[in-house]
């Protein structure tokens, strides 16, 4: 009888243990789903798998470290700091110092369409603050004489060290690339935690990682730019898997006087809100084997909507080496027609009864 | 020498086993059981600077509206109907597809009025300059029907 009771005991000691390991996960269920209000925009990600939580907590982390460091409104950030300089070195982070040189090639590479020195432009137009205005001429010729993001200094100090140094009057914003860097150290993240599948949403931005939990690709859809404050109304929509896509677009942020519209995405050409044929423009890139290249996708994005359709295919092929591509692009033209590059013709599908056209170009 | 008279289990030490395995039955059904407790279908979350500060159906607006304030700013959230229309009477299921959507603001941009109606779990409106997100969820059987996120 008494070993009949102490087996008795020791099953049920075992059987309570189970708790210590918890359940079997089910990496199809969604495991963890947290927002974040950062970089001047509100983020949602979802994360599945075992470690989904820890990832999921690991990603918020992640944004806002990178706020702190990148955004020009955090007054104690690095950017801030380099904007305060007076054109003055300042010692930055190995992350500032490889974004500012990135930011450079990417200037160079859109024959200056992107350029983070736009920033007081920017500022002047009311964008940064809320308070919107149209400046005036004068104003914006005396601005443009500081836009150049070949000033931009970035030195390496022999000792792991780096500083950085702006022209006298110069800041930037490091707002057009910040959210697509984020999406290549989110991808390092998910990696990092061995999440199956991940839905990512930076903003306007959006990291699909993995597939869906049916195993069908994520189902992307883009935004139609003529009707930007409806639900669900959709040009197209991207079907993706371990990829990473970056929308740039007048309608996402404007202010309407005297009866005209001003966006924000400002040419630093003119000093204006850009006038080209686009209205909206998407860079897609695969990340299956490596980053997303998330911060170029974000600099192109802009700069292909302020260069215009043709400008803007010219770039896509001058960095096509060949299938697959680098990146693929899905254009929107003012006359109706959604162009979309060879690379996602098979991922791309038009809503029906969006009024557009398709056209697939290589 | 006289030995010591051998215990012998009663029912006592009968209760004290069953008891036991209760327990050891119970926690192992707790976490291995599996099943999620829903959260129910469309229920609207609303968070200021981080913080959840309101959960319920969108029914419950049919009530009255609901007021919010972050970093200085105001929001009203009310109950709407695609296309328009009046609201169901006595809490009636609507005709048409109904939400959520901000009446009014009182933030610089208001683009949380612009967002208007949001009527599907997964959709969200967002007020930037007052922290807040006012997000239609759900748990159990997600509707991944329609698109999964939105680019642009």
């Amino acid at each position: 009888m008494r070993r009949f009771i102490g087996f008795t005991l020791a099953l049920a000691l075992i059987l309570s243990l189970t708790a210590c390991f918890g359940p079997p996960v089910d990496p199809d269920t969604v495991q963890e789903s947290i927002q974040v209000i950062a970089m001047d925009t509100a983020m949602f990600i979802s994360t599945y798998g075992k470690r989904s939580t820890s990832a999921a907590y690991a990603s918020e982390d992640l944004i806002r470290d990178l706020e702190s460091k990148l955004s020009r409104t955090e007054e104690e950030s690095e950017v801030s700091r380099l904007n305060a300089a007076g054109g003055q070195p300042v010692e930055v982070g190995p992350e500032l110092a490889a974004l500012l040189t990135a930011a450079e090639k990417y200037r160079a590479d859109t024959h200056g369409a992107f350029d983070i020195t736009v920033a007081p432009v920017v500022s002047a137009w009311g964008f940064t603050a809320g308070a919107f205005r149209v400046p005036a001429q004068e104003e914006l010729e005396a601005l443009l004489e500081k836009v150049d993001g070949s000033a931009v200094q970035v030195t390496e100090d022999g000792a792991g060290g780096y500083s950085a140094a702006l022209a006298p009057g110069q800041s930037v914003d490091l707002g057009g690339i910040a959210k697509g860097y984020a999406a290549d150290r989110l991808v390092d993240l998910f990696r990092e935690y061995q999440v199956p599948r991940a839905m990512a949403q930076l903003g306007g931005n959006v990291l699909a990682w993995g597939d869906r939990p049916d195993g069908t690709p994520w189902r992307v859809g883009v935004q139609d730019p003529a009707r930007p404050d409806e639900q669900n109304a959709f040009a197209g929509i991207l079907n993706l898997k371990n990829a990473f896509a970056v929308t740039s677009g007048g309608y996402q942020r404007y202010f309407e006087e005297g009866g005209k519209r001003y966006h924000h995405i400002i040419d630093p050409a003119t000093g204006y809100p850009a006038d080209s044929d686009l209205t909206s423009v998407t860079v897609v890139a695969d990340c299956t084997y490596d980053d997303c290249m998330g911060a170029l996708c974000d600099a192109f994005s802009t700069a292909f909507f302020i260069m215009g359709e043709k400008e803007a295919l010219d770039g896509w092929r001058e960095w096509q080496e060949g299938p697959p591509s680098f990146f693929d692009l899905v254009l929107i033209t003012e006359d109706g027609r959604v162009v979309v590059t060879q690379g996602l013709a098979e991922s791309f599908t038009l809503e029906e009864g969006s009024g557009y056209t398709l056209e697939i170009v290589s | 020498m006289r030995s010591s008279p051998k215990p012998r289990p009663n029912g006592w030490d009968a209760l004290v086993v069953l008891v036991v395995l209760a327990l050891a039955a119970g926690s192992a059904l707790a976490v291995w059981g599996g099943g999620r407790t829903a959260a129910g279908p469309g229920t609207v979350v609303v968070t200021i600077g981080g913080q959840e500060v309101d959960r319920f159906p969108p029914e419950a607006l049919l009530d009255s509206p609901r007021t919010y304030s972050g970093n200085g700013y105001t929001l009203e959230l009310e109950y709407g109907l695609r296309g328009g229309g009046d609201p169901p009477l006595n809490h009636q299921a609507p005709s048409l597809e109904a939400g959520v959507q901000v009446a009014w603001a009182d933030c610089p941009t208001r683009d949380c009025v612009r967002t208007g109606l949001i009527t599907q779990r997964g959709q969200s409106i967002v007020c930037l300059p007052a922290g807040a997100i006012i997000r239609l969820t759900g748990t159990g059987a997600e509707d991944f029907g329609g698109v999964d996120a939105v680019v642009g």
